[in-house]
């Protein structure tokens, strides 16, 4: 043998992705050997005390090591400002998650039972739910972590099948309409099937133009391979398919409203804000690190698609009566918003600015998304959330407090001053500008008061109607859920009124940019 | 030249496997075809110096993954089909125009580029001391962690399949006295008749009797029904022939 | 004159966290407004304890800021980056906001005891005190922000809190609309504001005070005039002067202290500060400074002429505090010669107003909340104390030599008469009508024969709204005299606003001076005629057209209605007749067309996954072959 000399792995500073990779394992194993009965009450602390524990170790590496400049685990993941930002934004959205899955009432009792069979009925009469949930989702959290953070292509896909696996089961697993929740599982599992096929491809496309997968490789090769163009512009039209169907941008956005509709809404919460963070980390790894360079090339393509992205998100949200629709087409059109920030190229400092600009929004984004899906999942008919949007008619008369909240993470969406949403557009569109994308900013400003208007029009409706005689019912929130409302509004009014931290915590993680 | 000659006859079996799969009606034929296109790329993969490869393909795919597709098919039942009637209109003519259009730049792409000529994976793996080594080296050093990380992908996929499976057993198994109990409770035939009674054939295409000498509707074989009727080919006992007649009408409206 | 000293940027000491201020009540008001009811039974004392926290603070700020020489005496404490690459948000403590914090939290901090007892029987109490806090907090926010956003942040807040505070008792109609009534009309002035804080970011770059009046100088007379009226625009919105004066009033519906807090003492006098601390631009700017002249003389004469017809003792009040406003408003717009007297009656008023209103709350809380003056009479034997601080404030208010308002109302008359002849004999005519409608409420209520409802049985407040009073009268009498005499307080302020060429000198008997104080006696007499020797109906006579001019706020609401509600009416009507013709077609036709494009697409998302992947498979084919060609051009 002439022998292989073993692979040096970092594990100090992998330690918060094995932890939570450790944890789901360990969940697995709690799942086969723990009695039924002491299962969730396992599922939860360990859970809970995995994520914080993985966000306290991010914290730690940050403030002890600093910012790590070389990929580790040999180059297969870069641990950097970036990662470590987009792993504590990713990590905090989990727990906050993870308190609203923690509740019985989301999850399918037994996911084998045919909807609306006796079986069905006696397994709910049995009380419980599913807590394979648990696991399943620390696998997607572990997912995400991993895709954000990879520094080749390989990693990368894997890290999107971890993340996505879990996920396409999850959705499959609401309470109620189950019929309806299956068949958004199914269909994300079709598509991202699909899309991911497409990334598969643009790897291989890639590979065959530069000879690695390794991202900074990638970066290298553009330079010195010649008359293999056209392969690089096919490879990376491919990765971008599967990348921007995760993110959900159009023309690839069709499946997330009937997602997000179906899905359980705590996975729904989950999916709008983890799995976003991570896809537009992966997205600027791949355009920012790997194609770099190329940068002229793709920008015109990516104006299109943000452009559409936005249109098309805020245009077809208008037409929508169902909540967690509208709110999933409000995502899309946030996606062409940070689409606008990842054109925003230029020099280092640029680079920096307009970095430092989509961590924040993502952070203030995604845990916007959290509350108004919690909200949501407050609002209950007899068949489970109230999802129509005349059955919110007059919720302010009812529920003041709530209704206001809601109302309050819709201006955040929207945009409206001392809100984090505000800060979250004013620095992204700043760095669109200063990036020299202003007839981007302009369509986003206007896509922004078309989306301005449905987000109204819900307030409106709450505030103004008069409510239905049969009206739905504001559950009493669980600990966990009230929690989770109150953390993403308090977020809320602190990103918005004292957003100057996180802009410096965000300024720091950007401004040595990624590793290569 | 072997290689070219290989390849070209290769291409040509795979392409139209592949399209065999896409465009056969009957899930059997859909597998098998697909097992077609498995075999010719592990040739491709063996002709190309990549002998590790192409066990692999076979062994996985061939093997395990092709079995698996047709245990599947048989336990859903080899005469359950989907309705194929498109309903969206124009799905078929964009799909056909989205298709072709994208296999035209694919084509255009692929066949501008200049590419240098190959160095071969024989010479690309002599260093490492051949391809095995080769892959190993790639696998257990510079993408170890993909590696590992893959089975995280696998333990889900067990879980998924247990939760969407798998159903608890809620209440007791009941057992042979139980049934028999119960049997006796409701009243009805108290007596089964024994094996073998009344059964005359034990082939697959002869319909069950039912203690009273009728025939069983539901142990009539569609698909061989749907032959016979076809055929002509019918038992001569009437009341079979019967059965059997109407086993097939029924499923044809 | 002497210009104001730079700012310097501080941190450390009690002045590097002066931002507690504006945070401890910002923190009570937020536990009680989410604590919901579970802080009910002592969410009184969280507000209290809140404001009086603030005020330790602003004291020890204070002798932080007296510890240090003169000309260092105007500390910035940076905070935080507000909106990027515009405002960084600071806190500015110098004579000037120091001053007010002390007002803010001193008087507030009364007001909050206070009001203890007078709102013990509220089922609302603690929301009461968490709007009170928050009042507090914003108001420290305007005077204490290093900037102009800053301060327009404040103004709002407090105009939310007084909105809040006005409306307290929503369930009455009255309340209600009092409520609307000056948040609609706050807006007009805030607007100004907005609009006068866009053009100073437009001309100077720049919203925080130090670089803006440091570029004052080299800006455009012109400009500088604009933005010197839109600011008094905003001020007198929030200051109820001519011509934004209508809603101080009808905002006497809210709970007294509120009236006394908000509406005498602190929140309405925001208009002085914006134009004193603006004084860089004023000074630049001799036609706005005139109109700020104007408005005040105006203002303190229409104030004074309403308080002579109310039977309301609050709208007196209320009449009352427009008129000193509009002294303090004349005074502000005299240049450095004036600021030092119109902050310092700004500040005695803030006490003996604040003694006044609560008199009238406590009055009104033996009462049985009857406010008809002309159902009062010969309460000074059942309300003793009351009657005591009751009457040191209206000694003081109509400037009796030796209290507190004798030596700043005099000292803003003598600065007039020395700067124009006509503005100055006006004031002293103001002065004794002052005499007049003070007199005429005293002897209204406190002397005379009983002509109470049958059902009232007066009595004596509890101590905890008493102690108060009491003290806001030690406040009423000295106050004056230790500011002004020696020019005390004019050499403190003089960091902040500069200081005039040379110093006045007070003169006990001047002819103004005389002349003031031989009207208000005259004034004063004409109501013992009038109201303490003879009866008073408890039914308002009919009066002259003169008395009906003054019951009807000098037609400030009928002017309102014709001139703006009227033509508003028409020019509405005929926007929404043209809006229907012509802009419609086209608003709704664009709405319609988004809808429409909504209703189309929407069509596309037909539910099928089978269509979704031809979607994707399409965007893949577009995406493949832009990339191509972009790279291929």
């Amino acid at each position: 043998m002439n022998g292989i000399q073993p692979p040096t792995i970092e594990y100090g500073q992998l330690m918060p992705l094995l932890l939570v990779f450790g944890a789901a394992i360990v969940g697995v194993l709690i799942e086969a050997f723990a009695p039924r009965y002491l299962r969730k009450a396992i599922h939860v602390p360990l859970t809970m005390l995995t994520l914080l524990g993985a966000f306290g170790l991010v914290i730690v590496q940050v403030l002890r090591d600093g910012v790590p400049t070389a990929a580790v685990a040999m180059g297969a993941i870069a641990v950097d400002g970036p990662s470590l930002f987009i792993w504590g934004v990713i990590l905090v959205l989990s727990v906050v998650s993870v308190l609203l899955i923690n509740d019985d009432d989301n999850f399918v009792a037994s996911a084998a039972a045919v909807p609306g069979s006796p079986d069905e009925e006696e397994a709910i009469a049995r009380g419980g739910a599913h807590t394979e949930v648990y696991p399943l989702a620390l696998f997607a959290i572990g997912g995400m972590m991993l895709f954000a953070a990879s520094n080749d292509l390989l990693i990368m896909f894997v890290g999107l099948e971890v993340m996505s696996l879990p996920l396409y089961l999850l959705c499959g697993l609401a309470r109620r309409r189950r019929l309806l929740s299956q068949e958004s599982s199914v269909k994300y599992f079709l598509l991202g099937a699909f899309s991911s096929a497409f990334f598969l491809y643009g790897m291989a496309m890639i590979y065959g133009y530069a000879g690695t997968v390794d991202l900074g490789g990638i970066n290298d090769a553009l330079g010195r391979v010649g008359g293999q163009d056209t392969l690089l512009y096919l490879g990376t039209a491919l990765l971008g398919v599967g990348l921007f169907f995760k993110i959900g941008a159009a023309p690839f956005q069709a499946w997330k409203p009937d997602v997000y509709q179906g899905a359980p809404t705590p996975i729904t919460a989950l999916m709008a804000s983890g799995t976003l963070v991570a896809a537009f980390g992966a997205v600027l790894r791949v355009f920012w690190v790997a194609l770099g360079n190329l940068d002229w090339d793709w920008r015109p393509v990516m104006w299109g698609i943000a452009i559409l992205t936005m249109i098309v998100g805020a245009i077809l949200a208008i037409t929508q009566t169902d909540i967690k629709r509208m709110l999933a087409y409000s995502s899309i059109a946030h996606a062409g918003f940070l689409l606008t920030g990842v054109i925003a190229t230029g020099e280092a400092t640029q680079n920096a600015n307009s970095l430092s600009a989509l961590l924040f929004y993502l952070l203030a984004y995604g845990i916007t998304t959290v509350g108004a899906f919690a909200v949501v999942t407050m609002v209950r008919d007899a068949g489970g959330e109230a999802g129509h949007l005349s059955r919110w008619a007059g919720l302010g008369k009812r529920s003041p407090a709530l209704a206001g909240i809601f109302a309050f993470f819709l201006l955040a969406f929207a945009g409206i001053p001392l809100t984090s949403g505000f800060f979250g557009k004013y620095a992204v569109f700043a760095a669109a500008v200063a990036g020299g994308a202003l007839p981007l900013v302009v369509v986003g400003v206007v896509s922004s008061a078309i989306a301005a208007f449905f987000y109204v029009r819900v307030i409106v409706l709450m505030f103004f109607s008069e409510p239905a005689a049969d009206g739905p019912t504001i559950a009493v929130p669980s600990a966990g859920t009230a929690a989770v409302v109150a953390l993403a509004a308090a977020a809320t009014v602190v990103l918005g009124v004292y957003p100057q931290p996180v802009f410096d915590l965000a300024d720091a993680a950007a401004s040595s940019l990624f590793v290569r | 030249m072997g290689e070219t000659i290989t390849f070209w006859v290769l291409a040509v079996v795979s392409v139209s496997a592949a399209l065999g799969l896409v465009l056969s009606r009957r899930a059997v034929y859909c597998a098998l075809m697909l097992g077609v296109v498995m075999l010719s790329l592990a040739v491709l993969y063996a002709v190309q110096d990549a002998p590790f490869l192409a066990a692999v393909q076979i062994v996985v795919y061939t093997g395990a993954v092709m079995m698996l597709f047709l245990f599947v098919l048989m336990l859903v039942g080899v005469d359950s089909s989907d309705s194929l009637v498109e309903t969206i209109k124009g799905q078929r003519f964009w799909a056909i125009v989205a298709g072709a259009g994208f296999a035209v730049l694919l084509g255009l792409a692929v066949g501008n580029a200049v590419l240098s000529p190959p160095a071969g994976l024989l010479g690309a793996t002599q260093t490492a001391g051949g391809n095995v080594p080769a892959l190993a080296q790639l696998i257990f050093t510079r993408h170890v962690f993909a590696f590992e990380v893959a089975s995280a992908l696998l333990i889900t996929a067990a879980l998924a399949a247990m939760v969407l499976t798998h159903r608890e057993r809620l209440t007791e198994k009941p057992t042979q006295r139980a049934l028999a109990r119960a049997r006796f409770l409701t009243g009805g035939s108290v007596v089964l008749p024994g094996p073998g009674v009344y059964a005359r054939h034990n082939a697959n295409d002869m319909p069950a009797l039912l203690p009273d000498g009728s025939v069983s509707e539901l142990s009539v074989n569609r698909v061989i029904a749907r032959h016979d009727v076809e055929d002509e080919r019918f038992p001569d006992d009437p009341k079979l022939a019967e059965a059997i007649k109407q086993a097939v009408e029924e499923e044809s409206k | 004159m002497e210009p104001a000293e730079k700012i310097i940027q501080h941190a450390g000491g009690v002045i590097g966290v002066s931002w507690l201020m504006i945070a401890l009540p910002l923190l009570g008001a937020a536990i009680l407004l989410l604590g919901g009811r579970r802080t009910d039974r002592w969410g009184h004392l969280l507000g209290v304890a809140m404001s009086l926290a603030s005020f330790v603070v602003a004291v020890l700020a204070f002798v932080e800021l007296i510890g240090l020489p003169e000309a260092q005496r105007r500390r910035g404490v940076e905070l935080f980056q507000f909106i990027p690459g515009m405002v960084d948000m600071g806190v500015l403590i110098d004579p000037l906001s120091i001053s007010f914090a002390l007002l803010i939290t001193g008087v507030g901090s009364l007001i909050h005891i206070y009001s203890i007892g007078y709102m013990s029987h509220d089922p609302a109490r603690r929301r009461f005190f968490a709007y009170l806090n928050l009042f507090v907090a914003a108001m420290l926010l305007l005077v204490l922000a290093d900037n102009y956003v800053g301060l327009y942040v404040g103004w709002e807040g407090v105009g939310l809190a007084s909105y809040l505070l006005i409306g307290f008792w929503q369930q009455k109609p009255s309340a209600a609309t009092a409520a609307q009534k000056a948040f609609i009309v706050n807006r007009v002035g805030d607007f100004g504001l907005a609009i006068g804080i866009f053009v100073i970011w437009t001309t100077f770059g720049s919203v925080a005070y130090g670089p803006v009046f440091g570029a004052a100088g080299g800006a455009d007379q012109g400009v500088l005039t604009v933005i010197g009226l839109l600011l008094l625009l905003g001020a007198c919105g929030k200051s109820a002067q001519v011509p934004l004066q209508s809603w101080l009033l009808d905002a006497m519906e809210g709970p007294t202290p509120v009236s006394a807090l908000i509406h005498a003492a602190t929140m309405v006098t925001a208009g002085v500060y914006l134009v004193v601390r603006s004084g860089a631009i004023f000074e630049l700017a001799p036609t706005a400074q005139l109109v700020v002249t104007i408005v005040g003389v105006v203002t303190l004469l229409a104030g004074a002429i309403i308080g002579t017809a109310k039977d309301d003792i609050k709208k007196g009040l209320a009449g009352s505090t427009m008129s000193q406003i509009g002294y303090m408003m004349l005074a502000a717009g005299l240049g450095p010669a004036g600021y030092a007297f119109a902050i310092a009656h700004l500040i005695t008023h803030g006490f003996f107003k604040a003694n006044l209103f609560l008199g009238a709350g406590s009055i009104m809380h033996a009462m049985n909340d009857e406010v008809d003056m002309r159902k009062y009479g010969g309460l000074r034997k059942f309300l003793p104390v009351t009657f005591a601080t009751f009457f040191i404030g209206y000694l003081a208010i109509i400037g009796f030599p030796l209290l507190s308002g004798y030596f700043t109302k005099d000292g803003i008359i003598e600065t007039a008469m020395h700067h124009s002849a006509i503005l100055g004999w006006l004031a002293v005519v103001g002065a004794g009508i002052t005499g007049f409608y003070m007199s005429r409420m005293v002897f209204m209520t406190f002397f005379g024969e009983k002509r109470w409802a049958d059902d009232a049985h007066p009595h004596e407040s509890p101590a905890v709204m008493t102690w108060p009073l009491i003290i806001l009268s030690v406040g009423s009498i000295f106050l004056g005299g230790y500011l002004i005499l020696g020019n005390t307080f004019m050499q403190f302020l003089a960091p902040a606003v500069g200081r005039p060429a040379e110093l006045p000198v007070f003169h006990f008997f001047s002819v103004p001076g005389l002349a003031t104080l031989a009207l208000v006696a005259v004034g004063a007499a004409f109501a013992w005629m009038k109201y303490g020797r003879a009866q008073v109906p408890v039914v308002a006579p009919r009066g002259s057209f003169l008395t009906t001019f003054a019951r009807r706020d000098l037609y400030g609401d009928a002017i309102n209605e014709s001139l703006f509600m009227r033509p508003g009416q028409w020019a509405t009507r005929f926007a929404v007749f043209f809006d229907n013709r012509g802009i419609d077609g086209l608003v709704n036709g664009l709405a319609a067309m988004i809808g429409g494009t909504s209703g189309r697409l929407r069509r596309i998302q037909t539910g099928f996954a089978r269509s979704y992947a031809l979607s994707i498979l399409f965007g893949a084919a577009v995406v493949a072959g832009a990339l191509l060609l972009v790279g291929n051009l």
